[in-house]
């Protein structure tokens, strides 16, 4: 808001003064500068409104995690967060001593790194791919054919998998024909976290490419003209141009997966449960779903919720300053 | 107008049920210590006798005199269509009140919502009032209700499957909170005011009652049954194959006719089935000294867990019934690339009438029901009305009344105009008449209905011969007549037993370990282990919650 023309001619008198005095700017009276940014605030207003009724309010329903909440006491919802029994950590303490719920935690953390190592550098490398090819059609084209899938339900997902690849599917039917015996890939727990990444990949690499794509764009072309010059070959533009400018995005996109361990997603893993077993299928949200949603144990589930939020924010704040020691920009910059 | 399957949950949930009672013993002998408490309610049973106070007084309001009269729990069997009809209901039901709000369950596509369905125009302009049907997938109708209820968000109209309500922890109490009390409109003689509604079986009504007070319109069964095995009998008596009379010959069919090359598999899911075959209780049995038998504890179940695993082993199940959760088996039996599956015979009548026309030797017929190794099979079933129906708590007396009427429009019987009308639609548009006089829907009406009208409803249960399955009524009949000895009495019928929240939480871990055994990832010596596992951390419990349950009600 500092950018205001408003703000430029108030501030004149002290422009002058060195950047490392903090008090160069005097702060208008609030009535001055209401008269002044009203308009931005009032387009800023709807979206605070859907923050605050869509998220603020309803985080205030994490108290759950400490009640034996009862949605049906009381004459109203709010009466029935005021009603429910108290219990403190009982919801925590059942949830920390189920051996269940730490399977479910190891699948999902094992099933993360898997993804980071094997998923997460895809994007990149098709992102890379794609800005190389020079004819703008068959870029357009292969980038429609390749974002498509994120737009499928993990239902579709799933069901093309097993029509292509399942015990009746195309490739079973044609081993068969060949002779061969097929191969049991939809079925099989022992490489199930493969074929799960295997399918996030079919379904989103494409669209996690876009991201990348746009900060391709953003490096100026002039660098690779000038290394070009200097004689630097293709694969030396691609170490000391390509990446160090892609590497702010990296960064950025791995700590915000990293906020987001605990989650690999639902869908996917209850829809091919049955196939491959609960010992590999089972997934911190399919656990707090079994056991909390289906069961209406709604503190458990919140407790559960809260857990996982805390892990998250944990993982982000140490990733962030990890990459702040090594000097990178992170999810918000220190200053 | 396809009924559900409705043994697909209440056998499988009931047993789920009975698992989680592991959990209370877990979570007691975990260390809740300091302020900690444990969460969850305890559970309850409401005596039977409480029930009987405010029941409608029964009036039968038959039309027509049925070809083939019911049997307790069969229903009546009429072979031919009338042709002439009657206006059941004289007056208008609306009474100028706003759009009416319902929710219940459908299996199969959605119909069009109000405002594009001309069937829904039709009978609301009947009715003198809207109804706005909103159709839920009854396959995860839980998921809906859940949230619904929890946020104590209620249509005006809901309906509620009886596999479902034992699912909601704290069912009275949502009963309580969110639902009209409709003792005083339909208690004893106060019925006769919706002719239809005191129609309804007793039995029915016996279900509907919630802290000894009415709260629900039932929807009672048109057969106890849970589940059949179906077969496509065209192809088994294309191959020249007889039906089975022993497990063996059931194993010998389908590897008879498991032809993976042709993408066809004997079986989809059976393993209910192949449990009743061999004699298993669907969960609790009287033990002959007294108190009650795990199925656990029968060898019978190991047996039928044993046969089952071994048709996986063998590849004689569908890849997709292995592979997926959502294997879609109605269509795989359809198409003729399973040729057994389980369902609930309220399926058979719809597939039959929709296949015939794309297939006219398409015959699908339950697998005649045997024991294994010499002794009897027993059918699990239960009279449990198959939907209830509650009204939203606080509309008004008029309100209430109104809604009523409607409902008892919607529950106008057999023979009736208002019948045909919730039933098939209108003449013309929704259906066309075969030689005999009976409806045939044609595809606009196979697309528009979805049983809006009827499971809200109730009405009292009738099979009807339709044009395009002929020989249905008789098959279905026949097959309930010959089999209703095999049904294992339901001990706690007319109890209405609120199992502790607690206990649903080992139900989830035990079903993944038995199908960890079927699907042949754990052996079948891990059965001893499972079932030990059960019994030590919760199982004992809850016999004794269920004996306790029988010895309050002088059972």
């Amino acid at each position: 808001m500092s950018a205001a023309p408003g703000t430029a001619r108030r501030a004149r008198p002290q422009a002058a003064r060195p950047r490392s005095q903090p008090r160069a700017r005097p702060r208008a009276g609030l009535r001055a500068r209401l008269r002044r940014d009203w308009p931005l605030l009032a387009m800023t207003a709807p979206a605070a409104a859907l923050l605050l009724v869509f998220h603020y309010l309803p985080t205030l329903g994490n108290v759950i995690a400490f009640q034996d909440y009862n949605p049906f006491v009381g004459d109203d919802p709010v009466e029935a967060f005021l009603h429910s029994e108290w219990i403190g950590f009982g919801n925590f303490e059942a949830l920390f001593t189920d051996p269940l719920f730490w399977d479910a935690v190891r699948n999902t953390l094992t099933i993360t790194a898997f993804q980071i190592v094997f998923f997460f550098p895809l994007p990149i490398l098709l992102a890379i791919l794609l800005h190389s090819l020079v004819s703008g059609r068959v870029r357009g084209f292969v980038q429609s054919v390749v974002y498509l899938p994120h737009f499928f339900s993990w239902v579709l997902v799933v069901t093309f998998f097993v029509q292509m690849l399942g015990g009746a599917g195309l490739l079973a039917q044609r081993m068969r024909e060949a002779g061969l015996r097929p191969w049991d890939v939809m079925t099989n727990p022992d490489t199930f976290i493969v074929l799960v990444t295997a399918e996030s990949v079919w379904k989103d690499v494409g669209w996690g490419a876009i991201v990348f794509l746009a900060a391709l764009a953003a490096i100026d072309p002039h660098l690779y003209e000038a290394a070009a010059a200097d004689g630097a070959g293709r694969w030396r533009r691609l170490w000391h141009i390509t990446l160090p400018g892609l590497r702010p995005v990296i960064v950025l996109l791995l700590i915000m997966r990293l906020g987001d361990a605990l989650s690999v997603g639902f869908e996917q893993f209850i829809l091919q449960r049955e196939a491959v077993g609960r010992d590999a299928a089972e997934v911190l949200d399919t656990f707090v779903y079994h056991q909390a949603i289906a069961t209406q144990q709604w503190g458990l589930g919140a407790a559960a919720g809260l857990f996982k939020a805390v892990v998250g924010l944990i993982l982000i704040v140490a990733a962030n300053k990890l990459a702040h020691r090594l000097g990178e920009q992170g999810v918000y910059s220190r200053s | 107008m396809t009924p559900p399957p409705q043994g697909a949950s209440t056998d499988r949930r009931t047993l789920l049920r009975l698992l989680g009672l592991g959990a209370a013993a877990t979570a007691g002998g975990a260390a809740l210590t300091g302020c900690s408490k444990e969460a969850g309610s305890s559970g309850s049973a409401t005596r039977s006798d409480a029930i009987r106070a405010v029941l409608p007084a029964h009036r039968p309001a038959d039309l027509l005199k049925p070809d083939i009269p019911g049997e307790g729990p069969i229903p009546d069997g009429y072979l031919g269509y009338p042709r002439q009809l009657v206006d059941a209901v004289t007056e208008q039901p609306g009474r100028g009140g706003g759009t009416i709000r319902s929710m219940s369950p459908w299996w199969g596509p959605t119909p069009p919502t109000l405002g594009n369905n001309s069937y829904l125009a039709a009978v609301n302009a009947k009715l003198g009032v809207d109804v706005s049907p909103s159709l839920q997938d009854g396959t995860t109708y839980a998921d809906k209700l859940n949230a619904m209820l929890g946020a104590r968000d209620v249509p005006d109209l809901l309906s509620v499957p009886n596999w479902e309500v034992d699912k909601v922890a704290r069912f009275s109490d949502a009963v309580r909170a969110l639902f009209e009390d409709l003792t005083d409109h339909l208690r004893g003689d106060a019925a006769a005011k919706y002719p239809y509604l005191a129609a309804l079986p007793t039995g029915a009504w016996e279900y509907s009652v919630w802290g000894g007070r009415l709260a629900a319109v039932p929807f009672p069964t048109d057969g106890p049954f849970a589940w059949a095995l179906f077969q496509r009998r065209d192809l088994v008596v294309k191959a020249g194959l007889a039906a089975p009379t022993s497990p063996a010959e059931l194993h010998e069919l389908g590897r008879e006719l498991t032809d993976p090359a042709k993408g066809v598999w004997a079986f989809g899911s059976v393993f209910d089935m192949v449990q009743q075959f061999y004699g298993c209780q669907q969960t609790w049995r009287r033990k002959p000294g007294g108190g009650l038998e795990h199925k656990f504890e029968n060898p019978a179940y190991r047996a039928a867990l044993e046969f089952t695993a071994k048709l996986f082993a063998d590849g004689l199940v569908h890849p997709d019934t292995v592979a997926s959760k959502g294997a879609d088996e109605k269509q795989l039996f359809k198409a003729g690339k399973i040729i057994m599956f389980q369902d609930g015979l309220g399926a058979w009548q719809g597939v039959q009438g929709e296949q015939s026309k794309v297939l006219p030797s398409f015959d699908m017929q339950p697998v005649p029901v045997f024991g294994a190794s010499g002794g009897p099979a027993v059918i699990w079933g239960s009279e449990k009305p198959i939907f209830f129906t509650f009204l939203r708590k606080g509309l008004g007396a008029d309100r209430v009344d109104e809604l009523l009427r409607v409902l008892n429009w919607c529950a106008a019987p057999f023979g009736s105009r208002e019948f045909e009308l919730r039933e098939y639609g209108v003449e013309g548009k929704h259906f066309t008449r075969a030689a005999d006089g009976s409806p045939l829907p044609t595809d606009l009406g196979r697309k528009e209905l979805g049983a809006q009208y009827t499971h809200i409803g109730g009405r009292v249960p009738v099979k009807v011969r339709s044009g395009d399955t002929p020989n249905f009524v008789r098959d279905y009949l026949d097959y309930y007549r010959k089999n209703i000895g095999l049904m294992e009495k339901d001990l706690f019928a007319g109890i209405k037993l609120e199992l502790p929240a607690n206990w649903s939480k080992l139900l989830q871990p035990t079903e993944d370990k038995i199908r960890d055994i079927l699907r042949g990832r754990r052996p079948i010596g891990d059965l001893d282990g499972v079932a030990k596992e059960f019994l030590a951390s919760g199982g004992e419990e809850g016999r004794a919650f269920f004996e306790k349950a029988l010895a309050d009600n002088g059972r």
